[in-house]
């Protein structure tokens, strides 16, 4: 295993491991465009050059490997006079139209020349123009080849991950830009990564340009809600202008690394799914379709369910969180005498990358937690001789009201199962509580609260425990991770975790700790 | 230096005659392009003597012949659109029978080569990219052309031509049928 030194400190490494790498261990970040983990190495960019110590020349960080002895240098006089002369070359045809730049605010050009540039150019040629000045290159992407500083992260993304080939970097010297193949769009499902993945302003995002500066975002850990992977994200909520966006409060979805489960990646349909956060949401609650307050309905729906007894049944779907499956098993199965059990999740298409056939984010978490699958609600519902039911989350479920003398329904958006409630209750997204989902490879990974539950809406594990309290069985629970206490002690693949020590990657059902979190 | 490589300029009517509508791998480049694939452990690294072999047989490589010869190397079609324009000796679209290559690139340019281009410019009276109406010269800029000692350069189909002036330009042409 090499040993080396870097700015004064010492670090051994696996074989083959790069500078940049090593440096990263002792949390030394060497600046850089063109490299990223997830690609091949290109080493174009130039801006990671490093002084190691006998060799003549600046080296690349991306792509020296460490050596045993090696005395490595990244931030003396000399590195940061190449960084700032590589920078200075790199922006000799960048058109510093920052105050009309989406990028602006989150551009490694704009954070690097702060901290390594020097001040002004000595350049006075005329900039080369480019052919493509916001041109539309895919249904979401938009490239600015002015801005472009050809580090072919989007080429390579293409060449290697997608493996789908659209983009290359055609013409030479400082005619070089990034271009479509002939005939081709950027619309291949993982497209929108590129806008994450490009360091500058050259590749935007059609549906978040112009719409939000990013400093007036808050960024918070989520989860993709889009399949059963259970991508790791950031939502990112603009929270104190969202007059600004029409009441907007979330405005992207940005992928978030975790190498067990998206890596850097994730699919445009996860992506753009976020607008169902802010749109037409079920924001109040109604009883035999007249709008009513929460306290009413609630009233309404525990009445009914006191006259069933122990005939009630509560079925979430799959896209209720871990900690809304317990409650609901702890009342309806548990409290009560009756049965709890959850709706098949809808299918979908998938794909060899990320996304699952399965389009519910916590499949897995319902089978651990309520056990049984119903495919036939009406059929499940006879069978067992319920007489009311709470449904949680969207079902289709055609012909059920008929079969019982009572279905409350807790949704989120209108739809087939809303349409059907005696009693409708206006309950949360995953983006309005704290809790945690299962995926499909049984990793627990938590929710945060990124927006309050909208308007009249109550975060669904909320509801939950005012029918129990209602129903004469209260749970002493204050917030969302003193269920997950309760959950953890109960069932046994999720004994030993908790919220806290889920960390920012989760843990897998069964591991009883996590596992200690990479070094980012 | 004024060089838009991008210009859109018509072909004058002896061009359009030279090209050629290629739609499906040529006949007769097959035993050619199939041995020089096997010289190469990868398609990809054939590349670049195949579009030399198109060149040769038909004056330039269409877009069309891209898409034919990705087909055929199994490669995707933006590895040869990048190959082809990078490289200033691959003619995009026919040229003249006289293709005049002028050196824009370092030593020349420290030599004049703007003026000379400029004044070669002015001597077939037309511009970089355009080709004389009856379809003898065609101009181009282009990249070193490794011959700096002899610089001003400029490169007229397989021929070099150094120390280039106005007086040895028109000696030159003026010798071209």
């Amino acid at each position: 295993m090499p040993k080396l030194t870097i700015d004064g400190r010492e670090v051994e490494v696996a074989p083959g491991t790069t500078l940049i790498e090593a440096a990263r261990r002792l949390a030394i970040h060497i600046p850089h465009y063109c490299y990223h983990r997830g690609l091949s190495i290109a080493g174009n960019c130039r801006m990671c050059l490093v002084e190691v110590e006998g060799v003549p020349k600046m080296m690349i960080a991306c792509h020296t490997q460490a050596a045993d002895g090696m005395v490595v240098h990244t931030d003396n006089d000399k590195c940061r006079e190449y960084r700032a002369a590589i920078l200075e070359f790199i922006l000799v045809n960048h058109p510093l139209d920052c105050p009309v730049c989406d990028q602006a605010g989150e551009c490694k050009l704009q954070n690097y020349y702060m901290e390594h540039g020097t001040a002004g150019s000595r350049v006075d040629e005329d900039k080369v123009k480019k052919r493509a000045k916001a041109k539309q290159i895919g249904p979401n992407i938009m490239l600015d080849s002015e801005r472009c500083i050809l580090c072919s992260r989007c080429v390579r993304f293409t060449d290697e991950i997608t493996h789908t080939h659209e983009l290359g970097i055609t013409e030479r010297a400082d005619h070089s830009e990034i271009t479509l193949a002939p005939g081709a769009w950027l619309d291949n499902r993982y497209a929108g990564c590129v806008v994450d993945l490009c360091p500058v302003g050259a590749l935007t995002d059609r549906d978040f340009r112009f719409k939000c500066r990013v400093w007036y975002l808050t960024a918070v850990d989520s989860i993709c809600t889009g399949c059963a992977r259970g991508c790791n994200i950031t939502i990112h909520v603009n929270r104190d202008r969202p007059h600004k966006a029409g009441g907007t409060r979330v405005m992207r979805y940005k992928p978030r690394e975790n190498p067990a489960v998206n890596q850097w990646w994730m699919c445009d349909a996860g992506r753009y799914s976020y607008k169902q956060i802010d749109h037409e949401r079920v924001d109040s609650a109604a009883v035999d379709g007249r709008p009513v307050a929460v306290e009413q309905a609630l009233d309404a729906s525990a009445a009914a369910l006191k006259r069933a007894a122990a005939a009630v049944a509560v079925l979430c779907a799959t896209t209720a969180t871990n900690e809304e499956l317990f409650l609901a098993r702890a009342l309806f199965a548990g409290a009560l005498g009756g049965h709890a059990a959850y709706l098949a999740p809808p299918q979908g298409e998938q794909d060899d990358l990320l996304l699952l056939a399965d389009q519910s984010p916590n499949t897995r978490g319902a089978q651990e937690i309520l056990g049984t699958e119903v495919r036939d609600p009406v059929g499940w519902v006879k069978a067992h001789g319920v007489k009311a039911v709470v449904v949680v989350g969207e079902a289709d479920l055609t012909g059920l009201k008929a079969e019982v003398d009572h279905l409350t329904v807790i949704a989120t958006h209108p739809g087939k199962a809303a349409a059907q409630a005696h009693v409708l209750l206006p309950g949360s997204v995953h983006a309005e509580v704290e809790g945690t989902f299962t995926n499909h490879a049984g990793r627990v990974q938590r929710l945060r609260v990124a927006v309050p539950p909208i308007r009249g809406a109550v975060e669904t594990w909320r509801l939950l425990l005012e029918l129990a309290g209602r129903l004469g069985h209260p749970f002493d629970f204050a917030f969302e991770d003193d269920i997950f206490a309760a959950l953890a002690s109960q069932l046994a693949p999720f004994a030993g975790l908790s919220h806290d020590n889920l960390g920012r990657r989760g843990a897998l059902l069964g591991s009883g700790a996590p596992q200690p979190t990479e070094v980012v | 230096m004024s060089v838009d490589p991008h210009a859109n300029v018509e072909l004058p009517a002896a061009l359009a005659a030279k090209e050629v509508e290629i739609t499906t791998f040529p006949e007769e480049l097959k035993a050619e392009c199939d041995a020089i694939r096997g010289r190469y452990e990868t398609p990809r690294a054939a590349l670049m003597p195949i579009l030399w072999a198109f060149q040769r047989r038909f004056g330039y490589v269409s877009q069309e012949m891209e898409r034919v010869i990705a087909a055929e190397l199994e490669i995707p079609v933006i590895w040869v659109r990048e190959t082809v324009t990078f490289y200033t000796m691959y003619n995009q679209r026919p040229v003249g029978s006289h293709h005049v290559q002028v050196c824009g690139n370092l030593s020349c340019s420290l030599c004049g080569a703007k003026e000379t281009l400029a004044m070669i410019s002015e001597e077939l009276g037309i511009g970089v990219g355009e080709t004389t109406a009856d379809g003898r010269f065609t101009l181009s800029v282009v990249q070193c052309l490794a011959a700096c000692e002899e610089a001003p350069v400029m490169q007229v189909n397989d021929r070099y031509y150094g120390r280039l002036d106005r007086a040895r330009v028109r000696e030159i042409f003026g010798g071209m049928g």
